[in-house]
């Protein structure tokens, strides 16, 4: 991997973790597109994108960093006491942790599995314009008639649900954020709350794929090149940052349907490139 | 259901200790120590101790 090539790549996961367009799915399909010669199995690359996600992962606490405050001294508070006070940040903490514990074990259970089976072009393709469909179906079906919820207004078996949601996207092209999303508006949540209650719920599941992978940073086959990942991950975390700065705006008065009709015609036409030989998958 | 939680948060962090130990090897995809694994379970005992905490605690608010 080359120098420009890591950059591109910090670039491209700051801003797709975001987007509700699949990182993953960029990630393999990029690289295929361009033909870089990268190894996606390899230690180093393994290694770098540890890095990539902990940046991420730091932009979405300090995009968030007084909620976060709140919401874990509620958290840390409810335990001290042994019971519910019933506020907005402990309410929010709690769906966090309902939302968190079932992407937590599919993932690690079936990531391997799943990623090992579809995490070549053609399939991810495919799985990118199916992402593209569950936000057109997302947004036909969210309720419209209703007044809109908020966010502390779901029980925590809405919260399991949602993290059932983002579950989905371990299959390489289907968006974590995207989902979770999804699963939100279907709940009635406006587009700018289901939104926050998105990037709230990855920041643990993106904070933990990079933390859990720090031994990988100390691996000696992963030959990782300081400058290069440094510098990747700074620029991951401010590409981050802006995606939510642009991300929580946009959201208050538009929709999911732009990126549906991204993921549909980008993946629909990667597949006809990769399945007709046109770039070779 | 308070010695549900307490058998279930002893349960999670004995599977915790084996997979970090490498003893079990129950969806795992290589021999040796799974620390993530690990990592997982000991949360999910953490949260049981949290769950016997609350039950322990009166009176309780759970919506």
């Amino acid at each position: 991997m080359t120098f420009l090539q890591a950059m591109l790549l910090a670039v491209l996961q700051g801003f797709s973790e975001l987007f509700p367009i699949s990182s993953l799915g960029h990630t393999v399909l990029i690289p295929a597109l361009l033909h870089w010669n990268i190894d996606l199995a390899s230690p180093s690359f393994l290694s770098f994108v540890v890095v990539l996600h902990l940046g991420t992962a730091l932009a979405l606490l300090v995009f968030y960093w007084r909620e976060w405050r709140g919401i874990a001294l509620a958290f840390a508070g409810s335990i001290v006491r042994g019971r519910f006070s019933g506020s907005t940040d402990e309410k929010t903490a709690w769906l966090l942790v309902a939302g968190t514990i079932p992407v937590g074990l599919l993932g690690l259970f079936f990531e391997s599995e799943v990623r090992g089976l579809f995490a070549s072009p053609i399939p991810v393709a495919l799985f990118l314009a199916a992402n593209g469909l569950v936000m057109f179906a997302g947004e036909w079906l969210k309720r419209k008639d209703d007044g809109q919820r908020a966010l502390v207004s779901l029980s925590y078996v809405d919260g399991v649900k949602v993290g059932f949601a983002q579950a989905f996207a371990l299959l390489p092209g289907i968006s974590r954020s995207g989902t979770a999303m999804v699963a939100s508006l279907l709940m009635n949540l406006s587009e700018a709350e289901a939104a926050r209650f998105s990037f709230l719920l990855g920041t643990p599941v993106i904070l933990a794929a990079g933390l859990l992978e720090v031994p990988r940073l100390l691996d000696p086959a992963a030959h990782l090149a300081l400058v290069q990942s440094v510098l990747g991950g700074v620029l991951s975390a401010i590409t981050a940052y802006i995606s939510l700065a642009f991300l929580t705006r946009y959201f208050r008065s538009n929709d999911l349907r732009p990126f549906g009709w991204y993921c549909l015609g980008a993946g629909m036409i990667c597949f006809i490139l990769f399945f007709s030989g046109i770039v070779k998958a | 259901m308070k010695g549900l939680s307490l058998v279930l948060a002893i349960a999670f962090f004995v599977i915790a200790v084996l997979y970090w130990t490498g003893t079990l090897q129950i969806a795992t995809h290589e021999p040796g120590p799974h620390h993530k694994h690990a990592v997982l379970f000991a949360g999910l005992g953490i949260l049981c101790l949290i769950w016997f905490r609350f039950q322990s605690a009166s009176p309780s608010r759970v919506r």
